[in-house]
């Protein structure tokens, strides 16, 4: 936690601010013109980019500055201890859900969620596993990501409906984890990560 | 100094691929871990030059044993099959209280030197390879312990340094320590990043090591002025570009910092003359 009272500019270290750098109600601990102030807000923004630029669509519902969803999901986020790995997108839906936005989440707005969720998990998993399988309960369709396998390609997101559907998953949202390039086989779904 | 160019995913390889035809580097920095997928023999197959490995998310002074064994076993395939110029990784904070941070943080240097030295020898150990490890963008004044930290760290587990221009840059902008800091660790080291960087949006005004700028004359100034501390064979000088991909001005970044190092064939040729 920040400490009470102020410490001279220079003496302050990263290490000292760790938790406000991704909890915004804690940068007002610090002095508005302090090169600590600028640090968290420059993390912060990180945050901010990476939910609003990848959904903009967010910014429909919060208004431009998307600062009515990104303050309460942060705060919220920083409750439930959510490690804000590539599942952030999924909480943040379920967050939508029980908040004042919650009539304004329709099918597209929770497709382009999973396709978030399911991209960055493409572009950040160091496991072994190759792609993501995800699905929500009610949705019919899949998203599915793969990981950068060709010298020039990037990760791969498609959206796929099955003639025989999966069965659906027993929570709002489900994954597993394909070894190989290949959508050729089901497991069972796990529990989205917090 | 060879001077090379960052590839961290698909979308630049046209670009790359260009920079490499037209002689403009001598090599390529992979950002290895997002290339774990494909196989070792279609990464050779694409580059026609030699490779730098610059590891992102191994976290490797977080991260659990299994998930390193298991990420070094893979990195050890790559590194077996293309032999790359250097094996580089971050000494930064990936996380807090097991939340992700999504801007990097500095360690705290005072308090943290034992746990990364035995880490550092453990990684080094798993990969079966010399490490070089990057200097952080220092923001505030906890910065000022960096070079001890890194001289201390590469006596005792016998890493190197991958030394940040620009980063070192940064952390003498925002008031934190002078660049000149680093020189006896900048004479001993023979891998090193160069990159743009932007102010803060806030004020007052912090300077962030963004990688999405030309790179500013103060930056260049540091490496013409000390270009001989710098200057070493088997020296790797990678240009770092990760978003606002303007070819002109990448060219004409590339064309500056082999004006300062240029190759010892272009070199023969002025001496001829």
């Amino acid at each position: 936690m920040p400490p009470e009272s102020v410490l001279p500019e220079p003496q302050w270290k990263d290490a000292e601010l760790l938790d406000a750098l991704l909890i915004p109600a804690l940068q007002g601990n610090f002095p508005r013109d302090s090169a600590a102030f600028v640090r968290i807000d420059t993390s912060l923004r990180v945050y901010w980019h990476t939910l609003f630029d990848i959904c903009p669509q967010l910014l429909e519902l919060s208004g431009p500055d998307g600062l009515a969803i990104f303050r309460p999901f942060m705060a919220w986020a920083a409750q439930q201890q959510l490690s804000m790995n590539w599942a952030v997108y999924l909480w943040l839906c379920r967050w939508l859900q029980q908040s004042e936005f919650a009539a304004r989440v329709d099918e597209e707005l929770v497709f382009t969620l999973m396709a978030a969720s399911v991209a960055r998990w493409a572009t950040g998993d160091r496991s072994a596993d190759c792609g993501i399988v995800l699905s929500a309960a009610g949705h019919g369709d899949l998203l599915v990501g793969w990981k950068c396998h060709t010298p020039d390609g990037g990760r791969a997101i498609e959206r796929v409906g099955l003639a025989t559907p999966l069965p659906e998953p027993d929570e709002q949202f489900g994954y597993f984890t394909l070894p190989d390039f290949a959508l050729d086989r089901f497991d069972g779904w796990q529990a989205v990560p917090r | 100094m060879r001077i090379g160019f960052n590839f961290t995913l698909g979308s630049t390889m046209g670009l790359v691929q260009r920079l490499i035809r037209e002689r403009r580097i001598d090599y390529c920095e992979l950002l290895i871990d997002n290339f774990l997928q494909v196989p070792p023999a279609q990464l050779a197959a694409a580059f026609d030059c030699p490779l730098g490995f610059h590891i992102m998310f191994s976290k490797f002074l977080e991260s659990d044993v299994d998930y390193l064994e298991a990420m070094a076993e893979r990195l050890h395939r790559h590194i077996e099959a293309l032999q790359p110029l250097y094996v580089s990784d971050h000494i930064a904070r990936f996380n807090h209280g097991g939340r992700q941070l999504y801007h990097l943080a500095e360690i705290d240097y005072d308090s943290e030197y034992r746990h990364v030295r035995d880490r550092v020898e453990y990684w080094q150990a798993r990969l079966g390879q010399r490490l070089h490890l990057e200097n952080y963008p220092s923001l505030l004044g906890g910065g000022r312990a960096a070079p001890e930290f890194f001289a201390r760290l590469i006596r005792d587990t016998g890493a190197g340094l991958l030394f940040d221009v620009s980063n070192a840059i940064c952390a003498q902008r925002n008031g934190v320590i002078a660049a000149e800091a680093w020189l006896p660790l900048i004479e001993a080291a023979t891998h090193f990043h160069i990159a743009g960087y932007r102010e803060s949006i806030l004020a007052p005004k912090l300077t962030l090591d963004t990688h999405d700028a030309p790179l500013a004359d103060d930056t260049l100034e540091f490496l013409a002025r000390y270009r001989t501390h710098f200057d070493k064979p088997g020296a790797t000088l990678t240009y770092e570009r990760d978003d606002r991909f303007d070819e002109a001005e990448i060219d004409r970044d590339l064309a500056a910092l082999r004006a300062i190092f240029p190759r010892l064939d272009d070199r023969e040729h002025a001496d001829a003359a």
